[in-house]
């Protein structure tokens, strides 16, 4: 076995050597040099097919179109930001990459304007919506192309809501208080995350937090306005959510806590992106068949969700910045972008309008209010202008931990004014 | 007179039989010697661990924005440590973590090396075995570790519903005292083999008939260890101390894999608070402030961990 492999990558190696070698003397007489490799920087997705897609289908597919060899090059879940940062810190490495989040905020100087062929795919794609822009948009320049949103909704146990009463998706957070406190006392707890995880903790704190109408700092990008009846209303809300609905493990979770909570049939409810469903469609019918999931509830000010932009930024140290940019064209194409949407069902909430009713929001209907809530889905920071300094809120998790600690038991006032000094240190540079 | 002149008319011709002095010569001296030996490590030592470390020092003096230029800002970055309440806690979850996790792998340690330098059967197997939870990659151990600190898995929590004493079962690192006190003896479970191996070693090196001596002139067994155990085991008791203090007081990766930190910054240590910041809040200044905060600490610790057990001069 070792041996065929072997040999088969040696013939390869000399097939792309030769091809490599053929593309360079026919690119050198008409005067422009392809490279004859790119590389592209993407997280270990938690549906296999989804990477394999790319390795197997995608980068054939260019190279044999263009000679071109596309490397995909993965990273394990949980350190994308910390390759990016040594790629752009050294300037060498991958020519592209994925990015999360508001990153391209925060490298915004180590990555190409591709403001240009941002407005050619959006035009091709029907346009795109409102949400992707705030993602990638920095100073008025397009920092990456939006991919897709991975969602974090509502995920709960649709028979367990019928027993106690509830045949939909209560509509508001008081409402949801009331089932999470018939559950509970019904043995069936909610599970939402409040520790240090990478995402399922801002998930829905930031949507409670702006749905009582609370906010980080005023649209002035300045004035910290954390401090306010909106923010205690709340933080008195949370407190009473957690005491009525939870259990006292919450408060230490990590991302994949609720994920193992909810497939292990220990909590009724919990916010999370699509992956609990697939998993258990997967792996446990069962509980996959009694999964229900819906939009955020409402609070007094409104429903909102967490933006969670996936999206593609070219390096400015890739030699060949138009080579990448017409990689990128390419692939957003809707013949190639279509399918790799397709192998992950809807994990990927796709930016441009002309998937707004694909197939692949058919394929699971439960998946649909991922796509609804893109309307009303923001990065942490909303509403002000994004910038470096939500990173930094973020990675101290200021909202996190003042709803944490009021869950533990500080009083409302206390954690808003520790909240208060942090977000007055950080924006004080603003 | 005479013999001078003749001895010197012998050395003479003797000097010139050799051939002049050559470069073997001039390395094998001493001074010379050890200086091309400690060369290649020095230079080695300035690349890997000098440069970062100068550099980091250089960064904390910066606001260093990730990938953007930085701006020398003097010793803003620690005045604003110093004004962060999170920095305040990680200092004293660190000292905590640090101070537990030592004396109880120091007392551990000792008792366990004490049992092993016994004979009985099995006594090799036995040595091998204990080695597990050093030898065993962090990550991997932890992952398990989550596990038995899942309230819904733990076996710990199992054994307390069934057997009456709690219910539900304490949740060991979603409360703020238990998840310090969880990662202590996690901490702990991985290096008491360090401990346990090194000071056998040391135990080893002592004498029987040392012990022989202080049994003829009556010493009880605790007397044997107080007097005759402990004195000999110092110095290696320094060193390990000194070496786990230094891993503790900088340990990463038992708390970003159990808790990151949480619940609300309650196992937060500097390593991982410096990591956030820098690497997740792209404030490498910052980070590297909060980083090097770590410096002066723990250089007092060593340094009274010096002073205080060294070795006694007679």
């Amino acid at each position: 076995m070792t041996n065929i492999i072997r040999s088969a990558s040696r013939r390869d190696v000399l097939k792309i050597t030769a091809l490599a070698g053929a593309g360079a003397m026919f690119d050198g007489a008409l005067g422009h040099a392809a490279p004859n490799s790119m590389s592209m920087m993407h997280e270990n997705s938690f549906i296999p097919a989804y990477d394999a897609y790319f390795k197997n289908t995608l980068a054939p597919a260019y190279e044999k179109a263009t000679g071109i060899k596309i490397i995909y090059e993965t990273v394990s879940v949980g350190s994308l930001q910390t390759r990016i940062t040594t790629v752009a810190e050294t300037g060498s490495g991958p020519e592209m990459t994925l990015t999360f989040f508001n990153w391209p905020f925060l490298f915004d100087e180590k990555l190409v304007d591709v403001s240009d062929i941002a407005e050619e795919i959006g035009k091709k794609g029907g346009g795109w919506h409102e949400s992707a822009k705030e993602a990638v948009i920095v100073n008025g320049k397009w920092k990456a192309i939006p991919f897709g949103n991975v969602g974090q909704l509502m995920n709960y146990r649709m028979d367990w809501f019928a027993e106690a009463g509830f045949k939909q998706f209560p509509d508001t957070w008081d409402e949801l208080l009331e089932a999470g406190t018939r559950l509970k006392k019904a043995g069936h707890p909610f599970g939402f995350e409040l520790g240090h995880g990478f995402g399922d903790n801002h998930g829905w704190l930031y949507p409670l937090l702006w749905s009582y109408g609370g906010r980080e700092v005023e649209p002035d990008g300045k004035t910290v306005a954390i401090d306010s009846d909106e923010t205690a209303r709340a933080t008195d809300f949370c407190r009473k959510f957690y005491q009525q609905t939870m259990f006292e493990d919450v408060l230490g979770w990590t991302d994949p806590s609720n994920n193992k909570a909810f497939l292990s049939e220990q909590i009724s409810c919990t916010n999370n992106a699509e992956s609990i469903l697939y998993v258990a469609m997967k792996d446990f019918p069962d509980i996959g068949k009694v999964t229900g999931q819906a939009q955020n509830p409402r609070g007094p000010k409104g429903r909102f969700h967490i933006l969670a932009p996936w999206s593609h930024a070219i390096f400015t140290h890739a030699q060949d910045v138009k080579a990448a940019k017409d990689f990128l064209v390419w692939l957003m194409d809707p013949k190639q972008v279509g399918g790799w949407y397709e192998v992950a069902v809807s994990y990927y909430g796709p930016f441009l309008h002309m998937y707004d009713d694909a197939p692949l929001w058919h394929i699971e209907p439960r998946n649909l209010p991922y796509r609804e809530s893109l309307a009303t889905s923001h990065l942490p920071g909303w509403p002000a202008p994004i910038g470096r300094q939500q990173s930094e809120s973020v990675a101290k998790y200021v909202v996190v931990d003042m709803f944490a600690k009021a869950c533990a038991g500080k009083s409302t006032k206390e954690v808003i004014a520790d909240a208060n000094a942090q977000l007055k240190q950080i924006f004080k540079s603003a | 007179m005479s013999v001078s002149a003749h001895s010197q008319s012998i050395a003479s011709p003797a000097i010139r039989l050799r051939p002049a002095p050559s470069l073997r010569r001039w390395t094998e001296r001493e001074a010379v010697f050890s200086w091309l030996m400690v060369t290649p490590p020095v230079l080695f030592l300035c690349a890997l661990v000098g440069y970062p470390f100068f550099y980091g020092i250089w960064l904390s003096l910066e606001d260093r924005p990730v990938a953007r230029a930085g701006q020398f800002v003097g010793l803003a970055n620690f005045t604003a440590d110093w004004h962060d309440p999170v920095f305040w806690q990680v200092a004293q979850n660190t000292f905590v973590y640090t101070f537990a996790a030592t004396i109880l792998k120091m007392v551990g340690g000792l008792a366990l090396a004490l049992v092993m330098n016994q004979d009985f059967r099995f006594k090799n197997l036995t040595r091998a075995v204990m080695l597990l939870p050093f030898i065993v990659p962090t990550v991997l151990s932890t992952i398990s570790w989550m596990w038995i600190l899942d309230p819904a898995f733990s076996p710990i929590n199992w054994f307390l519903i069934h057997l009456n004493i709690a219910n539900p079962g304490p949740s060991w690192l979603g409360n703020a005292k238990l998840a310090m006190g969880s990662l202590i003896v996690v901490n702990t479970w991985r290096g008491l083999p360090f401990y346990a191996i090194t000071l056998l070693a040391g135990l080893q090196t002592i004498s029987p008939e040392l012990y022989e001596a202080a049994t003829i002139d009556g010493a009880s067994a605790l007397a044997r260890f107080r007097y005759v155990t402990l004195p000999l085991l110092k110095p290696v008791i320094f060193i390990v101390t000194m070496f786990s203090v230094i891993f503790t007081f900088a340990d990463f990766q038992l708390v970003y894999v159990l808790t990151r930190g949480g619940p609300a910054n309650a196992t937060h240590l500097f390593a991982t608070y410096a990591f956030d910041v820098a690497m997740g809040g792209g404030q490498l200044g910052m980070g590297a402030s909060i980083a090097l905060a770590m410096l002066p600490p723990l250089a007092l610790i060593i340094i009274a961990l010096a002073v205080y057990m060294r070795p006694a001069r007679s």
